[in-house]
């Protein structure tokens, strides 16, 4: 069946907007329950041939992410400091969003990491909650997401991880020398490494081919449709229900509310720049962590003068970004990471919060070494040797097919002055208020990081490694960040959060937010998992009967 | 200064163009005029030399940031042009009696970098130069990658070790 066409007048069921990691979910539960849905996404539709082994751009042009030459925003760290326009958030920005160029780590949080208030107690200076939802209503959706995407790996083989209903539906991708070193360094310090359970199959599924190890995953879109993206797994079923219209280029300006306080629709620039308003009975928003509470601050109308969801001055609060800092390692032999995926080796033996050490919070480390050639010969290699030159050049020969590497994902506490807000002075592309961004970490989040690389350092030394460092670059102070959450978050309280339990908003009742924006706290960083069993628990409970 | 990595993904330029414009036998620079293209050059092969390997000499490197800066890098423009006049000031107050940056011995060249490399100036036409070197085959034959779009394991030595041994 070809793809729906709905008319702006046509008053559909849903508006998703966003279709990514958890917009992506949301227009296939939806269209294949019957209802009629409209996907506005302000990408591009790219497809695997579309896809290319071509750094520069994809690593250095946004190829496959916003555009901060079109899509500025700006950067302050405290409220009290003026904001400079610097690229503060990026995001996949196409039809799939993140969970094309995504690397593909995919862990569940942890049942504690929904009740850490209650375990931990309150940290001066953050905002910590439990969340209003449990671990326990969250796992039927985990096992649905990893059935329904294809997810690889070993259920059962992390200590640390809750109780699963399923096994994953695919085994493990094989090992590399970076996780067999990984793994040989933290037994001897009497750790417990697992297998990465990744977002990329090892065997064909679905009628989707199995990765070919080319390498090039992470920040890439996959040639083969190898990578469990929405775009590959799930986008394809839901525009062959005939219900579903996806819309790309399309950038939503506003999401327009009616007299009586409920959401009539939304209105976007098309490809061609003109003014669309598509009608609809309830909207999603998929946006992510940073777009979403822009989109409802910019949709400010007569019964929301302050913006959608925003009576209580919620909107945009308690930003959290990703944390965690790298260290390398030289190896004597080759390890070639430049093949095949990622990561294959992860430990959570420092993930829960011990008040022993002192600060809130820990992490997860993984083996990996995820340099592209270039980006390698400008960073990658150790600072106290020359960055330029016949000798660099000739290091950088040795060093980059001998190297591994092991990365932090840290804990970020959720702090109310963190925050995405609209800048007063400058404007995007299209004339609207560029997002501004306020960020500095709490003090622990710094403490947790350097605790980690301590960590990671003795894992690298006990794994045999000839020389470790860290990357400096990586640790202190935060200023960029990919992992976008917690700026709309969840909970009981209208006063304090933004969405119910249930991701609607608290003060609109055909209005609902689910993406990073939605998370009460950000575990460990790694939130794909948790975002997408989000939206498959919200699919299920409209499914279920809720009004809109 | 040393871009981080949170950085360099801001950075810029593509080298299917700088391919584009080998290829087609083009020796028309676009931004550049000839003398700055060639002290610009010379500066970029110091940064990757050409010597028991191809540098950015051989890579045509040169191309790749003509473009660059004559399409997505445009506001670069004026770094590129302070720069390359500050860079010659110190080149005239260093060694005083030469004529451009180019005609500078080996040894003349990379003092007068050492002197500079901590400038806005030499960061960007150093990114310029790895990029237009690293992103081409060229780049990833010096790193030792031999680009498939397909490998099997074992892919490394210590995964081959694994496999051969069947134990941890």
């Amino acid at each position: 069946m070809s793809m729906a066409q709905f008319r702006p007048t046509d008053t559909v069921d849903f508006i998703v907007i966003g279709i990514g990691a958890a917009g992506g979910v949301m227009a296939k539960e939806l269209a294949t329950s019957g209802f009629r849905v409209v996907a506005l996404e302000q990408g591009p539709w790219r497809h695997e041939k579309d896809f290319k082994h071509d750094e520069v751009a994809v690593m250095f042009r946004a190829g496959l992410t916003n555009n901060p030459k079109k899509q500025l925003n700006t950067f302050r760290k405290t409220p009290s400091d003026p904001a400079q326009q610097q690229q503060a958030v990026e995001y996949g920005c196409m039809v799939g969003g993140g969970s094309v160029h995504f690397t593909t780590n995919y862990w569940r949080f942890h049942p504690e990491d929904f009740r850490e208030r209650s375990v931990f107690g309150p940290v001066p200076g953050a905002d910590l909650r439990d969340w209003p939802i449990t671990y326990d209503d969250l796992e039927p959706y985990y096992t649905k997401a990893e059935w329904d995407l294809g997810i690889s790996g070993l259920g059962g083989s992390n200590p640390f991880d809750g109780p699963r209903s399923k096994p994953y539906p695919l085994p493990p991708m094989p090992v590399k020398s970076s996780g067999v070193l990984f793994e040989r360094g933290a037994k001897k310090l009497g750790l417990h490494p697992f297998p990465a359970p990744l977002a990329i199959i090892s065997e064909q599924y679905r009628g989707r081919p199995a990765c070919v190890h080319c390498g090039y995953c992470e920040a890439f879109g996959c040639e083969v449709g190898a990578k469990s993206s929405t775009l590959a797994a799930l986008i394809p079923a839901a525009v062959k229900t005939g219900r579903c219209e996806v819309r790309p280029n399309s950038y939503v300006r506003k999401i327009e509310t009616g007299k009586d306080g409920r959401v009539t629709g939304a209105i976007y620039f098309d490809t061609d720049g003109r003014e669309v308003f598509q009608r609809a009975k309830a909207v999603v928003v998929c946006a992510n962590g940073a777009e979403t509470p822009r989109l409802l601050l910019m949709s400010k109308s007569n019964a929301f003068p302050e913006g959608l969801g925003n009576s209580d001055g919620n909107v945009g609060k308690y930003l959290m970004f990703d944390s965690g800092g790298f260290a390398f390692g030289l190896f004597e032999h080759p390890l070639n990471e430049y093949k095949s995926v990622v990561v294959t080796r992860v430990l959570h033996d420092y993930y829960r919060s011990d008040p022993k050490r002192g600060f809130y919070g820990g992490g997860g480390i993984d083996g990996r070494f995820d340099y592209y050639p270039a980006g390698f010969a400008l960073a990658g290699m150790p600072l106290d040797g020359p960055q330029w030159g016949s000798e660099w050049k000739r290091e950088i020969g040795q060093y980059y097919t001998h190297m591994s590497g092991t990365l932090a994902h840290a804990s970020c506490l959720a702090v109310e002055q963190n925050s995405i807000s609209l800048d007063d002075k400058v404007k995007d592309a299209w004339g609207l208020p560029a997002m501004r961004v306020t960020f500095k970490n709490h003090p622990d989040d710094l403490k947790a990081a350097d605790f980690l690389m301590e960590r990671q350092k003795e894992i690298l030394l006990a794994a045999g490694a000839k020389k470790v460092w860290a990357d400096p670059t990586t640790l202190g102070e935060i200023t960029y960040s990919r992992h976008l959450m917690g700026s709309c978050r969840m909970g009981d309280d209208p006063k304090t959060s933004v969405v119910n339990k249930w991701n609607r908003v608290h003060d609109v009742p055909n209005l609902y937010l689910v993406d990073g924006s939605s998370l009460v706290t950000c575990a460990r960083q790694q939130p794909t998992a948790t975002i997408q069993a989000l939206a498959y628990r919200l699919s299920d409970n409209i499914r279920r009967g809720a009004s809109l | 200064m040393k871009i981080s990595r949170r950085e360099w993904v801001l950075a810029a330029a593509c080298w299917a163009e700088v391919l584009r414009a080998q290829s087609s036998q083009s020796d028309q620079l676009i931004w550049f005029n000839p003398a700055d293209a060639a002290e610009i050059k010379a500066i970029a092969v110091q940064i990757i030399p050409d010597d028991d390997t191809p540098g950015a000499g051989t890579a045509g490197v040169i191309w790749f940031i003509d473009r660059s800066l004559a399409g997505y890098d445009q506001d670069k423009q004026e770094l590129y042009k302070r720069g390359v006049a500050e860079t010659q000031a110190k080149r005239a107050e260093l060694f005083p009696g030469s004529t451009s940056i180019a005609s500078l011995s080996n040894d003349q060249q990379i003092a007068l970098l050492k002197a500079i490399e901590k400038t806005d100036f030499f960061q960007q036409v150093r990114l310029h130069a790895i990029l237009g070197f690293f992103g081409q085959p060229i780049g990833l034959k010096l790193v030792g990658v031999q680009h498939q779009m397909h490998y099997e394991p074992p892919f490394g030595y210590y995964d081959g070790e694994v496999a051969r041994s069947g134990s941890k």
